[in-house]
């Protein structure tokens, strides 16, 4: 295996001190940069607690977040039920801290698995744009279907993906995937666009290495960060579809504890003047979104070198672009 | 059974335009329910503030506009209500005042053996009517000098042209003329200008009921027979957007999904209604629809919520009364599918719903138990055979005999477009659990959910319905009769068809009393539905 030797000179124990080394600067830079700007903390600490509320929910929760109690039914918060009870008695708040285990895990995997197949896609897309043959078909074949995927209405796409697919959370995964693949697509097209003209990658391509091998070690490495900046953002977002749709119905089924179809089956209390079972669901289902935003901002800006080395120098921040 | 809660519940509100004018509330009332001609709300309560009374204008927040005028293909509840407004029937029950709310007046349907035919009821387009001494010919003798919208006179060529299209068409119609045995147009026969008479082959005690029926108005057969062409020879395509009626109201105006616009007839046989104009706009949201009303917008706020009834008692100038109504919810058990074709599941799925909590917390006491399985105002309804009030121990052992000692496991499907059955849904899942029944619960769109319902392939499916005709023998045959397009639990008991059969085809009240209640006995027994309310 000559090529594999060439590109892999170094011995894998300097490997290792070279990524250390490198997370350690990264973690440096990380703290620097959350102390400059404590507000993107907030965001980490919004999605560490949720996850870890998530976490632990069957241990903290005061009663079962599915059994319904017709004896309590619509009672404002007490001490008994902190955040009350909804119309047919269920516990607001064993409801809201059980919700995140259905809308981060739809969203998180529904989130991944978008912009693993996404970006995969991306990669060889752009790799092959303006070529010849099969392969510059497929990749142009591609981009159109995206183009058609993206014409439609992100939410209204997504009910019909669920109405195809039967009401289930795999089939909230797989349309929440379905719908944020052409997003991450584009974006890994662009970068791999702008790196596959780059001297190295010319230079493994004279060298005869295989077009695979190319894309996955020379040019998705570099083309990554956007794709990560846009994960964080991607997964708050997907939050809220899911929310969404549980809301009109197209989601996961009650009494399921889920955070939109929990403001659903409060909305008509609202008006009668029991807000407590919809407006706590919609505070968590804000504060969370809330919090993923913050930490794409935070990764968008920690991927921007610019700004990464006034950061380490220890000059004053850059105003926050607009 | 519901009282009119679910179905709207009457709530009069008073607002300082009422005060100033001078008016008083019931005056209001009672006015615009005589003059807007049991009209366009004829039989279910509503909440009404008479925003605009000054001008005679009504304003209605309806949850939707109807979506054809054509009753024969449309049983929406929008149409239904226009119906009532544009045509007039041959007869009409006379009208008693409720007994719990006696400002309200209501239909006597009540059995009453010193009048003719066993029934209290009045004239309307007929004058008057006989039945032979057979119970075989109904002859209808018409009013003179009552015009259709279109002015043309009504004859009792238009009686004939109406029944001739039930049979002709493949709607409700073959149904409503099915129930009477009449199945040919030879049937129904002209004996003079004003004379119109039905012959069955038996007597029939559904008769007269069904010439009151609101299914069962009179088309004007001159207009009708004008707009005909060769591909629809019944005047569909006319009638799904205009009236061609006797009724009290024309058409003015239909936008769908938006609003309809009723004008009364000041040419009304009956005198010009109180109200001039009446519009229906369409409000999807009860609870938009609630705060219409209560910001003086609408006059009327159609179907409201239970609890939203209960907040409306609290607001000053407000009070609300609540009336027995036909209409009740219960969820059908499909006999065809396991394992609800054992009778021993479905009686433990009855003694498993938690009913007193579902009255107190969804319907919030403003609606009964349904403690039968026909509506507890009609005649001849018993409530001796009851036995389901909820008794998880018994529910568990009853399954235990059906060999299902660990429970199963099932799916209950419910409407999105109905915000009481998933409440009812979640606490029905919380009981079922405790005996082991795993339900998962299925929230399906308003039109998938009665594509559900005809289809009888979901094991568990609510079911919201009122017959229309106030008989035991109508009812049953609705719902348990085993040919019935509307037995949606697909439940057969050869002995309950033939008890049915037989009384409808006998007039004496004493004898229908009997077999109804042998019919309500072996059907309460065998638990066709979970009864809810």
């Amino acid at each position: 295996m000559p090529i594999k030797n060439r590109f892999n000179a170094e011995p894998t124990s300097a490997v290792w001190s070279l990524i250390l080394k490198r997370t350690g600067y990264g973690l440096r830079y990380f703290v620097q940069f959350l102390r400059v700007y404590p507000g993107y903390a907030a965001g980490y600490v919004v999605v560490l607690t949720v996850a870890l509320v998530a976490a632990v929910a069957p241990v903290i929760a005061p009663y079962s977040p599915v059994n319904a109690d017709a004896s309590v039914y619509l009672q404002p918060p007490t001490l008994a039920h902190v955040l009350g009870t909804d119309s047919t008695g269920m516990d607001v708040f064993s409801r809201v801290i059980f919700a995140p285990r259905i809308d981060l895990a739809i969203a998180v995997i529904g989130t991944l698995v978008s912009s693993i197949v996404g970006s995969s896609i991306g990669a060889w897309v752009g790799y092959f744009q303006s070529t010849t043959g099969i392969r510059s078909f497929s990749s142009n074949a591609i981009m159109r279907a995206a183009d058609v995927l993206q014409a439609f209405p992100v939410f209204v796409f997504a009910i019909a993906l669920v109405a195809v697919f039967g009401q289930s959370i795999n089939s909230l995964v797989l349309a929440i995937a379905f719908v944020n693949i052409p997003i991450y697509l584009r974006l890994m097209r662009s970068q791999v666009l702008r790196i596959r003209d780059m001297r190295y990658v010319e230079a493994a391509y004279i060298l005869g290495v295989p077009d695979w091998v190319i894309i996955g070690r020379h040019i998705v490495p570099n083309s990554i960060a956007p794709v990560l900046a846009q994960l964080s953002v991607n997964i708050g977002w997907s939050i809220l579809l899911t929310a969404g749709l549980s809301f009109v119905g197209a989601g996961v089924r009650a009494p399921t504890p889920e955070w939109g179809s929990m403001i659903a089956m409060g909305f008509p209390n609202v008006m009668t003047g029991q807000w407590w079972p919809s407006v706590f669901p919609g505070l968590a289902l804000a504060i969370t979104v809330f919090g993923f935003a913050l930490i794409g901002g935070s990764i968008e800006f920690l991927a921007d070198p610019r700004r990464r080395r006034t950061l380490a120098s220890g000059k004053p921040p850059l105003p926050t672009p607009a | 059974m519901l009282r009119s809660s679910l179905q709207g519940i009457k709530v009069e509100s008073m607002n300082h335009r009422n005060r100033t004018n001078g008016l008083s509330r019931r005056a209001v009332i009672k006015s615009a329910a005589a003059a807007a001609a049991y009209s366009l709300l004829p039989k279910f309560g509503t909440a009404e503030s008479f925003a605009a009374e000054a001008t005679h204008t009504l304003v209605v927040a309806a949850p939707a506009t109807p979506q054809s005028l054509d009753h024969e293909f449309d049983v929406s509840l929008g149409t239904i209500d226009t119906v009532g407004a544009l045509y007039d029937n041959l007869l009409e029950y006379e009208k008693i005042p409720d007994p719990q709310v006696p400002d309200a007046l209501r239909e006597d349907i009540a059995v009453h053996s010193d009048q003719p035919y066993n029934l209290n009821l009045k004239g309307k387009l007929a004058e008057k009517w006989e039945i032979s001494s057979d119970g075989s010919v109904a002859r209808f003798f018409l009013r003179p000098g009552v015009k259709s919208n279109w002015g043309n006179e009504l004859t009792a060529d238009d009686v004939k042209w109406t029944w001739d299209r039930k049979l002709h068409l493949t709607g409700l119609g073959p149904f409503q003329a099915g129930v009477l045995n009449i199945t040919q147009e030879d049937q129904i026969q002209v004996e003079g200008r004003y004379v119109v008479s039905f012959h069955v082959p038996k007597p029939n005690p559904l008769l007269l009921k069904q010439m009151v029926n609101l299914s069962n108005p009179v088309y004007d057969s001159v207009k009708c027979e004008q707009v005909v062409t060769k591909d629809d020879p019944w005047a569909h395509k006319f009638l799904e957007n205009n009236s061609a009626g006797f009724g009290p109201y024309v058409v003015s105006q239909l936008v769908r999904g938006q609003q309809a616009v009723f004008k009364a007839r000041s040419d009304y046989y009956r005198g010009k209604p109180y109200m001039d104009t009446v519009i229906f706009k369409e409000v999807p949201t009860s609870a938009t629809r609630l705060s219409l009303l209560q910001g003086g917008s609408v006059d009327i706020a159609q179907f409201l919520q239970p609890l939203e009834y209960t907040t409306l008692k609290k607001v000053s100038g407000v009070s609300v009364d609540a009336v027995k109504a036909s209409f009740a919810v219960w969820v059908e058990l499909n006999a065809k599918m396991k394992p609800f074709d054992n009778l021993k599941v479905r009686q433990a799925m009855n003694y498993a719903l938690p009913r007193e909590e579902i009255l107190k917390t969804v319907f919030q006491d403003l609606a009964d138990k349904q403690t039968g399985c026909i509506p507890d105002i009609y005649p001849d309804f018993t409530d001796k055979f009851w036995t389901y009030d909820a008794d998880l121990d018994k529910a568990k052992s009853l399954l235990a005999e059906a060999g299902f000692k660990d429970g199963f496991k099932s799916t209950l499907s419910y409407d999105a477009g109905n915000p009481v059955q998933e409440p009812i849904a979640i606490l029905f899942q919380t009981a079922l659990r405790k005996i082991g029944v795993e339900i998962v619960l299925n929230k399906v769109p308003a039109a998938t959910f009665y594509d559900f319902v005809t289809k009888r392939e979901q094991p568990l499916i609510f079911y919201l319905d009122s017959p229309w005709v106030p008989d035991p023998g109508y009812s049953t045959q609705l719902y348990f009769n085993s040919k019935s397009y509307v037995d949606y639990s697909n439940y057969a008991n050869s002995e309950v068809d033939d008890l049915i059969k037989s009384g409808l085809q006998t007039l004496d009240p004493t004898v229908r009393n009997e077999t109804y209640t042998k019919a309500q006995q072996i059907v309460m027994n065998e638990a066709p539905w979970v009864f809810i309310a």
